[in-house]
């Protein structure tokens, strides 16, 4: 690979969170570069502390010590990034529309340019014609579609997905992988990616960040050399099952 | 998907007619076979007299009390729903505010306001303003209470989606904050909408010359019971109006609220 200008770095980030009951160590001193343009999933055991990592770089958080640094000149750190949160988190008195162009309304862009660009994300994300349809018409998987949709919108060079995918079906799931990876490489986003699932992690990046059991630590750096772009038929590669096998056992699952 | 059909709604209309016909009926039946003095329970009939009847209706000037009753509950709705949302933006916006002022309307809501009526008789004297500032005095507070509920209690979560990308407060109120109070606003006005005509015939029981509540207490010292039934009859049907209306606007103002749901 090329020289990769580095868009963020994490320096010894830890975050510990007081609780009535004490403190809580929720991410443990992380370390690591996300280059531009660089496809990067985090993985790691529910409540080892990747919601709270990805809140921390949105700026919805402050750290409780270590690092964060971005480059400044490239990236703002307010209106360059879209955030798909783990929930869908729509607004009920929005219309399907609406509800996809809220950044665009909040970083006080000019909406009706954008309304063409929502349609296309709709079609994209594969919800043409609902539109005009209120969320609590829609399914559960159907609301989470949008909420991508929503995060793309304002055509954020940072993607920062908290286990998008989670409430979709199997199929939908894999469609949206492709999507993803399509949109990754035409209009060259860098992604932070968080997921359960070992194998959607392997498929989709560059590099993963293996993070241990609370108090969480970073075990792994793994760079993934599957050539792009990406086929379903590399998942039956001996490569890439040694790269799953090589995750789960940083993992310690036996 | 939205409206029921015509038909339906025509049918269910003419279900409740006849519901309140039998009502009706029974009553007139029961007035009749069993003899009940008409100081004691007047029969329908003599109900529908008082009101309708050319040479009674005359003697007590219906449309001069209605209007009063309405304007006074209509106001003191009015002044209700401004006062009460303004106080309850200006708390959720000011967190000292809150703190200040939200234990004062906690403890000011424990009063029993009605029982402040003859007093502010005795501040305001007689008339409209008195019966006005009764009901809102009575129903304002379930209003702040509500609304002020309404802005502050909001999923974290949902203020991560737009604080993310550097949402202001005033952003942060218009674009969240007042539209998930929406349902709790309207919660608050319909309790405190039965409030403002409880409050508007108080008021005119104890301070004024006209209106259903003065009517009801001067049928009261005549012992003239039609009368008084008439005047329950109206303010039923003014409440049942005003309700309507505030579920209209409701409906207006929240058309995603009544989505997937089936009867009302
Ligand atoms: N606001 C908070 N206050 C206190 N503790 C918190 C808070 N948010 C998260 N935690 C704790 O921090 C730890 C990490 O939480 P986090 O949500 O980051 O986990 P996660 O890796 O995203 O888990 P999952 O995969 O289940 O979503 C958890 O133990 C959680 O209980
Ligand atoms: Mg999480």
């Amino acid at each position: 690979m090329e020289e990769k200008k580095t868009l963020l770095s994490i320096r010894d980030l830890k975050k510990v969170y007081t609780t009535r009951e004490g403190e809580l160590e929720a991410l443990g001193s992380v370390s690591f570069d996300v280059g531009r343009q660089e496809f990067v999933s985090i993985v790691g055991p529910s409540g080892c502390g990747k919601t709270t990592l990805m809140r921390i770089i949105a700026g919805l958080m402050p750290q409780t010590s270590g690092e964060l640094i971005v480059d400044k000149d490239y990236f703002d750190p307010q209106k360059d990034v879209g955030f798909v949160f783990q929930k869908a988190l729509l607004l009920d008195w929005r219309r399907v529309i609406d509800n996809v162009l809220l950044p665009i309304e909040i970083l006080k862009l000019d909406k009706k340019k954008y309304i063409p660009r929502a349609m296309e994300l709709l079609e994209l994300v594969g919800l043409k014609g609902f539109e005009k349809c209120y969320p609590n018409e829609l399914s559960g998987g159907m609301q989470q579609r949008v909420s991508i949709a929503r995060a793309l919108i304002h055509d954020p060079k940072l993607i920062l997905m908290d286990e998008p995918f989670g409430a979709l079906d199997a199929i939908t799931r894999e469609k949206m992988n492709f999507e993803l990876l399509r949109i990754w490489a035409e209009s060259k986003k860098t992604v932070l990616f968080v997921t359960h699932e070992i194998s959607e992690a392997v498929f989709l990046s560059d590099r993963i960040i293996v993070l241990s059991a609370r108090p969480s630590k970073m075990v792994g750096n793994v760079e993934i050399e599957l050539p792009r772009p990406r086929t379903l038929e590399q998942k039956l590669l001996p490569e890439f099952n040694r790269y799953a096998l090589d995750i789960y056992n940083k993992l310690e699952v036996k | 998907m939205k409206k029921k059909p015509m038909k339906k709604r025509v049918i269910g209309f003419v279900k409740k007619l006849i519901g309140v016909a039998v009502v009706l009926g029974i009553w007139e039946a029961v007035v009749k076979i069993f003899h009940i003095k008409k100081y004691i329970l007047p029969s329908p009939v003599l109900v529908f007299q008082s009101l309708f009847d050319p040479a009674k209706a005359a003697k007590n000037d219906w449309w001069l009390h209605i209007g009063t009753t309405s304007g006074e509950i209509l106001l003191s709705f009015f002044v209700t729903l401004l006062a009460g949302v303004l106080l309850a933006l200006l708390i959720a916006w000011s967190k000292p505010l809150n703190k200040m002022i939200m234990p004062v309307i906690v403890l000011l809501n424990s009063i029993p306001k009605i029982a402040l009526a003859p007093l502010i008789l005795l501040w305001f004297g007689y008339g409209l303003q008195t019966n006005v500032f009764v009901a809102v005095l009575v129903a304002f507070f379930p209003v702040v209470i509500n609304t002020v509920t309404g802005l502050i209690e909001i999923d974290d979560n949902l203020l991560d989606l737009v604080n993310y990308l550097g949402a202001s407060k005033r952003q942060v109120f218009m674009k969240i904050r007042i539209p998930n109070a929406l349902p709790h606003l309207f919660a608050g006005l319909k309790t405190s909408a039965t409030m403002c005509v409880t409050g508007s015939i108080v008021g005119e029981f104890i301070a004024s010359k006209n209106g259903l509540g003065r009517l009801l207490r001067s049928a009261q010292a005549n012992i003239d019971m039609a009368t008084m039934f008439a005047c329950l009859l109206l303010l039923s049907i003014i409440g049942l109006i005003f309700f309507k209306l505030i579920s209209l606007a409701e409906h207006a103002c929240m058309p995603w609220s009544d989505l997937g749901g089936g009867e009302e």
